[in-house]
């Protein structure tokens, strides 16, 4: 049983590596084609992230919010649904959480903090949960109804940032700064790196807890694994269509929030684009496990970080990054190389 | 002749705005007939949009812009079609990956060919020449409808009626739907419903480009994102069309009509340009639950 856990983990970390390592090679590829000084910018691209305190605090908060979608994207996945709709549960979220505390501008910190990110945290859900009920109660489509609601929610959070709550005082596209007592505290200074990251952690440890030690975790994870026999089981099925999307919008809803409060302190238009579809990319990398999505974030933000220290030195644009991201997630659900790996494992015994 | 000022020159354009929506569901239609959910429309959309006005500007001919456009766009199509099938990676994500690539890429290139990320426009670039036939135009309410479109709105016509005649009337049709019902029953026919579903793959990557060129050579210039979620909404238009092709094209008309009635209101009406964005993704999103809702209680009675 242990052997063959391990040789499962086996399999897994060694596929893991084979698809990092392609799609590391395919970035070297497209920068030697892309960029006039390709040295330069392959240094800034793998090493620009750890040259000094301030890109190095920064790459890991750019990791919370990742953890925080990964995890929601991960026990979705998990259970069998699919959650399309992060970029606006994320978006709506801090919207929600920037408007809670630029309405409670002399409330207490802690109170009024948690006020903000509970009600970014509800946000995220009811979007998301929303895709969930109408699967539940008419069977719609749960993946295209959930991209298209984070459709037109990123576009009406953007109404807002721009219009009614747009800051008169600069010209930037953002809403007015929030008050100091809700920013969290800074534990890596000069960097944005602040006591989320332990909520992060705290995060992944609670998800992982109810996922494999609890009845509710149980019960999602075998819906996840096969829907009608859960049902003949005499598990209530329907009650984890909606359970799992509420609690991933919840995920995505707090990543926002927790951004607001932690780096941005203002909304800011557009900051959060690509947080959700991120959280995809963390989740299926860590395989869904919620303690693998820590590293698989923090390797998310090192790939983010290093495009974007590559885009700030030298002459390549940071949507290189998007391609090396669909490079990963071709590859790593590309079940046939873990099969042949196992193969060739087999083979000589 | 006062209310056919408005109302006929609305419909007008709907047969002109319909035409992406009619073309990326034509081909989505024979993904979805083999079984498979297609969410890389979106994507092999962008990757026609941006290929073939660039190709067309580069060459100074609008068939090979078109004709280089619909080939990326296969390419891309035969790329996420290998790696879901063979490679056997979860469609979903694959489709994910797809359309992450070409949003990726037509930014890079872009950005590397002219220097920009923004709006690029492209001078040089002829006119879709448009059908002026000026006896059926006399013909009232049809010849002013019909007539006057630039040849793909056609092309689309062509494309939906050909589709219906392959899907319904062949042998490869035949195991098109098939592979979708049954793919053991393909099987042990001894054929291969992985290769049908391939072909299929390949066959919404060549409807999907010809959607793209429409959007930008119509326009003459390249917009980032310029599908703006058409490919999902040509996925919601192949389960509102019952996943016939008359029910497609009623469907995308309805949705061509959304747009070219929140485009008119753009002009008209006081209303942010945000919320006409998200128009379109809020009567989809509807109107797909209104017909989950209208298929559940049909199916289950009461």
């Amino acid at each position: 049983m242990v052997r063959k856990k391990l040789s499962s983990v086996f399999i897994n970390s060694v596929g893991l590596i084979i698809t990092l390592g392609i799609a590391f090679l395919i970035a070297i590829f497209l920068i030697f084609v892309l960029s006039s000084t390709p040295a330069r910018t392959i240094y800034y691209f793998f090493i620009g992230p750890f040259t000094n305190k301030y890109y190095f605090g920064n790459m890991l908060n750019t990791a919370v919010p990742l953890v925080f979608t990964g995890l929601g994207i991960a026990i979705a996945f998990k259970s069998s649904i699919f959650n399309l709709g992060g970029e606006g549960q994320v978006y709506s979220g801090a919207l929600i959480a920037t408007v809670v505390c630029l309405s409670l501008p002399n409330a207490n910190g802690y109170l009024g903090g948690a006020l903000a990110l509970i009600s970014g945290l509800i946000a995220g859900s009811v979007l998301a949960g929303l895709s969930g009920f109408f699967k539940m109660k008419w069977g719609t489509n749960e993946l295209i109804s959930s991209f298209l609601i984070s459709g037109a929610v990123v576009l009406i959070v953007n109404y807002f940032i721009t219009g009614p709550l747009d800051d008169p005082g600069n010209s930037l596209l953002t809403t007015c700064a929030i008050a100091e007592q809700y920013h969290l505290l800074k534990i890596f200074p000069p960097s944005k790196l602040n006591i989320s990251t332990f909520f992060g952690i705290l995060s992944a440890g609670l998800v992982f807890f109810l996922m494999f030690y609890t009845h509710w975790g149980y019960e999602m994870r075998m819906c996840g694994l096969n829907r009608e026999f859960s049902r003949y089981g005499g598990i209530n099925v329907s009650t984890y269509l909606v359970m799992p999307m509420a609690l991933s919008g919840a995920l995505h809803g707090l990543a926002g929030g927790i951004s607001i409060l932690g780096t941005y302190h203002m909304c800011v238009k557009e900051f959060s684009f690509g947080m959700g579809w991120n959280g995809i990319a963390v989740a299926l990398i860590a395989k869904n496990h919620p303690l693998g999505v820590i590293p698989a974030a923090i390797f998310f933000a090192y790939l983010d970080a290093g495009a974007k220290a590559a885009m700030l030195h030298s002459d390549v644009t940071f949507e290189i990054a998007a391609i090396v991201q669909s490079i990963i997630f071709y590859l790593v659900t590309a079940q046939a190389i873990y099969s042949f790996i196992k193969f060739r494992k087999r083979a000589p015994a | 002749m006062s209310e056919n000022g408005f109302s006929l020159p609305l419909i007008h354009n709907t047969v002109g705005i319909m035409t992406p929506f009619l073309l990326a569901a034509t081909g989505g239609l024979f993904t979805e007939l083999t079984g498979m959910l297609n969410i890389a429309l979106e994507g092999l959309m962008l990757i026609g949009a941006f290929f073939s006005v660039v190709f067309a500007a580069a060459t100074g001919s609008l068939f090979l812009g078109i004709l280089l456009g619909i080939i990326s766009s296969m390419l891309v199509a035969l790329l996420f079609g290998s790696i879901s099938l063979y490679l056997k990676a979860n469609i979903f994500i694959s489709g994910l990956a797809t359309n992450l690539l070409a949003a990726g890429l037509t930014v890079v290139l872009s950005f590397q060919l002219f220097g920009s990320k923004g709006v690029i426009r492209f001078e040089n670039i002829s006119k879709l020449p448009e059908l002026r036939i000026p006896f059926l135009q006399k013909v009232p309410l049809l010849g002013d409808l019909l007539i006057g479109h630039n040849i793909l709105v056609y092309l689309s016509w062509l494309c939906i009626i050909l589709a219906a005649v392959v899907i319904y009337r062949t042998p490869f049709g035949l195991r098109i739907r098939g592979t979708g019902l049954s793919s053991p029953t393909i099987t042990s026919l001894g054929l291969s419903p992985t290769g049908y579903r391939l072909k299929a793959i390949l066959i919404s990557g060549f409807t999907c480009g010809l959607a793209g060129a429409v959007l930008t050579l119509n326009l003459g210039a390249f917009v980032p994102n310029i599908t703006s979620g058409r490919g999902w909404i040509a996925l919601v238009v192949i389960y509102l069309g019952n996943k016939t092709p008359l029910g497609i094209v009623i469907a995308s008309f309805v949705f061509g009509f959304a747009e070219s009635i929140s485009n008119y209101a753009q002009g008209a009406i006081n209303i942010p340009a945000d919320f006409i964005l998200a128009f379109p993704y809020m009567i989809t999103v509807s109107a797909m639950i209104l017909y989950s809702v209208w298929r559940h209680y049909r199916e289950y009675g009461k």
